[in-house]
């Protein structure tokens, strides 16, 4: 099956060591990603506060862009869903809007179907469980502090998980052999969403500050996130904090690129802001001990 | 969709509201900020003016106030047309300006800098990704179907 990924703005142009663990990943799950030329897809809590409308054609042209292919697109990012998945799902259900859409996008010789569909990688992982069990070289054994994020799980309108008691990640760390390590208000946004990270910096670090001090407490080796914009406020905010948390943070595809064997520094895990030390060291001792 | 008060209360019924307050118990934002999910639901369905309440740019439109309503009010969605509509009359954060600017400019919220440019390199990723920022025709068709939609009026308004 092919898939045309939707990288988003983060992957490609801050944490670029995500794009790499994603290709690396599929190709070793033998899925084939196509690149094609997408915009932002657009940032739901900026663009989408400011003008819905304008929000929707913006991220019609990018679901069509998929769409003239005749694949889904896929995304690495729960913000990129939040957009791609809910402008596709309200365009399928506004036939209206459809041809309204259209009329902007025919200037530019383009035009949404609604012919295709938006997929969230955790998605197509969740299919291949058995498959990434048994491509699994190295037991990590590392104490992971899940963090869904909010926009792969809600609107629960995108069906799915169920909101209040997900459970994909959990399984996902288990069969690569970790511990889920459980803590309050484990579901509760990072603090980056709505515009709120650009728009409102002391309201977005407290509500991260708030999230990291319980991920401290439960004695977490990393972090994992399934949403580049989740990761940069993670990673990239533990710097602007008076606390010196120290957390490592991984999205969910270096995770599974470390436990398929790949190293650390092929995954870009020393591009990270807060040092992955410790967790490369681990996955190095983890890669000996399979060697004896 | 229609934008205005009365379209909004009708399409994401917030009439049924019944001030039960588990938004606001739910909210993440309102734990650290004076954001008050249920007042800002409440003054909206009686017609109160809330535009201008800097509040309304506090939610991070997590939607868990939205799928715990137990009446099916759509808050997070109401709280982003309402903000539609405070764009409208000027109140946003200005900073965001820059944001809509460098999809504009570079069809990239967060464009490509040279240092990612050389940490894409040392990756064996392409120097620039495959993407409209680096093709030029596909980039001048893009700003077309931006010049075209009202978020740039509206920016350049606010801007005047």
């Amino acid at each position: 099956m092919r898939y045309s990924l939707f990288p988003g703005c983060i992957a490609k142009n801050l944490y670029p060591s995500i794009e790499k663990a994603t290709s690396i990943v599929f190709k070793e799950l033998g899925i084939e990603l196509v690149e094609d030329p997408y915009t932002c897809c657009p940032a739901p809590g900026v663009i989408r506060s400011y003008d819905f409308d304008s929000w929707l054609v913006i991220a019609a042209r990018n679901i069509a862009t998929a769409e003239a292919r005749g694949i889904p697109l896929l995304t690495i990012c729960n913000g990129c869903y939040g957009t791609l998945g809910a402008a596709d799902r309200y365009l399928k259900e506004h036939p209206e809007s459809v041809e309204r859409v259209n009329k902007f996008l025919g200037m530019i010789e383009m035009r949404y179907q609604g012919t295709t569909r938006v997929i969230h990688f955790v998605d197509l992982i969740k299919e291949r469980l058995p498959q990434i069990r048994e491509a699994v070289k190295v037991e990590l054994d590392l104490k992971v502090a899940i963090h869904y994020g909010c926009h792969y799980l809600k609107p629960s309108a995108h069906g799915g998980e169920n909101p209040e008691r997900p459970e994909i990640l959990e399984k996902i760390v288990e069969c690569l052999g970790c511990e889920s390590v459980d803590f309050p208000e484990k579901l509760s946004c990072c603090g980056a969403g709505g515009g709120v990270w650009s728009g409102n910096e002391d309201l977005s670090m407290a509500i991260l500050q708030r999230k990291l001090n319980f991920i401290k407490k439960a004695g977490a080796d990393c972090i994992l996130d399934i949403c580049p914009f989740c990761h940069l406020q993670l990673d990239q905010g533990q710097k602007r904090l008076k606390t010196r948390f120290e957390i490592p943070v991984l999205h969910l595809n270096q995770l599974i690129g470390l436990s398929f064997g790949i190293k650390d520094k092929i995954l870009g895990l020393h591009t990270h802001m807060v040092s992955t030390r410790n967790i490369a060291k681990n996955a190095k001792k983890a890669r000996k001990d399979l060697l004896q | 969709m229609a934008l205005d008060l009365p379209s909004i209360i009708k399409n994401f019924d917030l009439r049924k509201c019944m001030q039960c307050g588990k938004c606001s118990a739910s909210c993440p934002a309102g734990f650290e900020s004076n954001l008050k999910t249920r007042m800002i639901i409440y003054m909206a369905k009686s017609g109160i003016d809330v535009l201008d309440l800097n509040e309304l740019w506090s939610c991070t439109t997590c939607y868990t106030c939205q799928e715990r309503c137990p009446k099916g009010v759509k808050v997070t969605d109401a709280i982003i047309f309402l903000r539609n509509l405070a764009a409208r009359r000027g109140n946003f954060p200005r900073i965001h300006l820059t944001a809509i600017k460098a999809i504009y400019d570079t069809s990239n919220g967060f464009p490509l800098t040279p240092e990612i440019s050389k940490i894409r390199s040392l990756l064996g990723l392409s120097k620039e990704p495959a993407d409209v920022a680096h093709n030029e025709e596909a980039l001048s068709k893009f700003r077309r179907l931006m010049e075209s939609i009202d978020i740039i009026n509206m920016i350049r308004e606010a801007q005047k």
